[in-house]
């Protein structure tokens, strides 16, 4: 049996010409923190609706909770799936009590269940407020309620911490760990890696409405190869004997050049040295994981 | 159409002030068909007052004061979920865009059709009070307020469709003050003119009137507006289901 909770194989949409989405192979692994991330306008809305089904794929198909998500299957794995997609949902001249209170009786939940959701988000004393009256972070925390009420084996959050000051965002955070430890499996979009990256324990990486990488925070290090940094007495001769062979600039005095495999770095410096050219370091470019992202989408507007 | 929904959408009602436009309507209509029936010469001498005045007064009234209220009514209910995110906190919950809009006819119906009811129901207990003499001619008054119960349905859907459709809500309200209009002129005009707008089915339900000067009774139109209705009924149900397949945007 798959051990993944949503899986999508050649996922489209297209809006005439425009494919907002392409090809899409998702696979999130059951119990994980998912971090979708991508620029914004790069799909990761668009596919979160998919997988809820509130857009019908142009191709492609998804697979939740070990079954098709479609028209017919829709109503029952809905209400195993919590999602809070856009803005949070709240009727304004209702209570917080009163908002939850819809969502139970269009589920048909205990208010037991109603009481653990509440109390997860520690809203409990904010209840009898009505949402008007609510900061955008109580909002945040209401639809997070909502979504938890029916107990889901899968939360889908579109960019939860969207407007949040830092407090806001370290709560959002930790709830989402507390949620994991508890075995659901959330995923959760952002267009900013640090507000997810610490969290998230599996990634998955958009842009331009297609898949760039997926997988653990270290494979996305090593998919990305940085660039080596040679010290060199004379950087312009050493550029001038590496011409033609590789992509070689001089950067605050040292050689670099990108792209270069751990043989071909080897190769590279053996023939400096048998040019009579004095190596004085070889070094890989520290990169952060915010610079791996950023080669990754191109920088994408972040 | 579930009964949680149902449940939902009268819970959603709260402070919604839905009874005091309910209170509006009621108090309005009775208020301005007794008024017109006291102002009129024909029950000015006790002796000859009649209860078609008082129909004659309930068949100016209706279609003055309910296209705008019924706007009012249908976008208080339907404009929530612009504001709440609604439509996408229910879709997630497995209920359509549709789905809403029948149910919230279901429950703002019942409640216009209770509005349509108490409106005759006073009116007729108003002629009673005045002593107007003989017995009130209660077929004729429950199938007037019958058929205005039809049309304050139709246009009760079709202000649910249009505040679902268009966020605005003054385009809404724009339309039940346009309808107001149409509804009173259409008094005036040929009943073949009156058939093209849902509002002038007011009018071909008047129970009521002068006719050469005098004030007489008429029958109204039950076959109009039983096709109203049956027309008015597929196509709500055609839109909605249109509402359904709608993705979220």
């Amino acid at each position: 049996m798959s051990s993944y909770i949503v899986t999508t194989d050649h996922l489209t949409k297209r809006y005439g010409e425009r494919a907002v989405v392409e090809d899409l192979n998702l696979r999130v692994p059951e119990g994980c923190v998912y971090g979708f991330l991508g620029p914004n306008g790069s799909g990761k809305s668009t596919t979160m609706k998919m997988l809820l089904s509130l857009i019908r794929p142009s191709s492609g198909q998804v697979r939740v909770l070990g079954e098709p998500m479609t028209r017919a299957t829709r109503r029952r794995l809905l209400g195993r799936i919590g999602s809070l997609i856009e803005s949070p949902p709240g009727y304004g001249h209702l209570t917080g009590a009163e908002n939850i209170g819809l969502v139970r009786r269009m589920l048909d939940l205990e208010q037991r269940q109603i009481d653990l959701a509440v109390r997860t988000v520690r809203m409990q004393d904010q209840m009898d407020k009505k949402v008007r009256e609510y900061s955008l972070g109580m909002k945040q925390r209401l639809g997070i309620a909502m979504a938890l009420a029916r107990q889901p084996k899968l939360l889908i959050l579109d960019e939860p911490t969207n407007g949040l000051d830092p407090a806001g965002i370290e709560e959002i955070r930790r709830l989402l760990r507390h949620l994991a430890d508890g075995g659901v499996t959330v995923m959760v979009s952002s267009h900013l890696l640090g507000e997810i990256d610490k969290t998230a324990t599996t990634l998955g990486i958009l842009a331009g409405g297609r898949l760039l990488f997926q997988g653990t925070r270290a494979e996305l290090f090593a998919a990305a190869t940085p660039d080596v940094l040679i010290g060199t007495a004379d950087p312009q001769r050493a550029q001038a004997l590496l011409s033609g062979q590789h992509d070689a600039r001089i950067d605050e005095g040292l050689l670099r050049l990108c792209g270069l495999s751990p043989d071909a770095t080897a190769q590279v410096v053996s023939h400096l040295v048998r040019a009579g050219l004095g190596i004085y370091e070889v070094r890989r470019q520290e990169q952060s994981l915010e610079d791996v992202f950023m080669d990754l989408t191109g920088g994408g507007g972040l | 159409m579930s009964v949680a929904l149902i449940r939902a959408e009268i819970a959603k009602m709260r402070r919604l002030r839905t009874g005091i436009i309910v209170l509006v309507m009621v108090v309005g209509v009775t208020a301005l068909a007794v008024l017109s029936a006291l102002s009129s010469p024909d029950f000015s001498d006790p002796g000859t007052r009649s209860w078609a005045a008082l129909l004659a007064g309930m068949s100016l009234a209706v279609p003055l004061t309910s296209p705008l209220l019924l706007a009012v009514l249908a976008s208080r209910q339907v404009d929530i979920e612009h504001h709440g995110n609604g439509w996408l906190l229910f879709q997630t919950s497995g209920a359509t865009r549709g789905g809403l809009c029948r149910a919230k006819l279901a429950v703002l119906g019942a409640v216009v059709c209770a509005v349509t009811a108490a409106e005759a129901g006073l009116v007729l207990l108003a002629g009673i009070a005045l002593a107007v003499p003989g017995p009130p001619p209660l077929a004729l008054w429950w199938g007037y307020a019958g058929a205005v119960a039809v049309v304050n349905l139709v246009l009760l859907g079709l202000h649910i469709l249009i505040s679902a459709r268009v966020e605005n809500q003054l385009a809404g309200l724009g339309i039940g003050v346009l309808g107001t209009l149409l509804a009173v002129f259409a008094t005036g005009l040929p009943p073949l003119l009156a058939h093209l707008t849902p509002w002038g089915y007011y009018a071909l339900a008047t129970a009521a009137g002068y006719r050469d000067g005098e004030l007489v009774t008429f029958v109204p139109g039950y076959a109009s507006i039983a096709a109203l209705a049956v027309l008015g009924g597929v196509l709500f149900a055609v839109f909605t289901t249109r509402f359904d397949r709608r993705e979220a945007s």
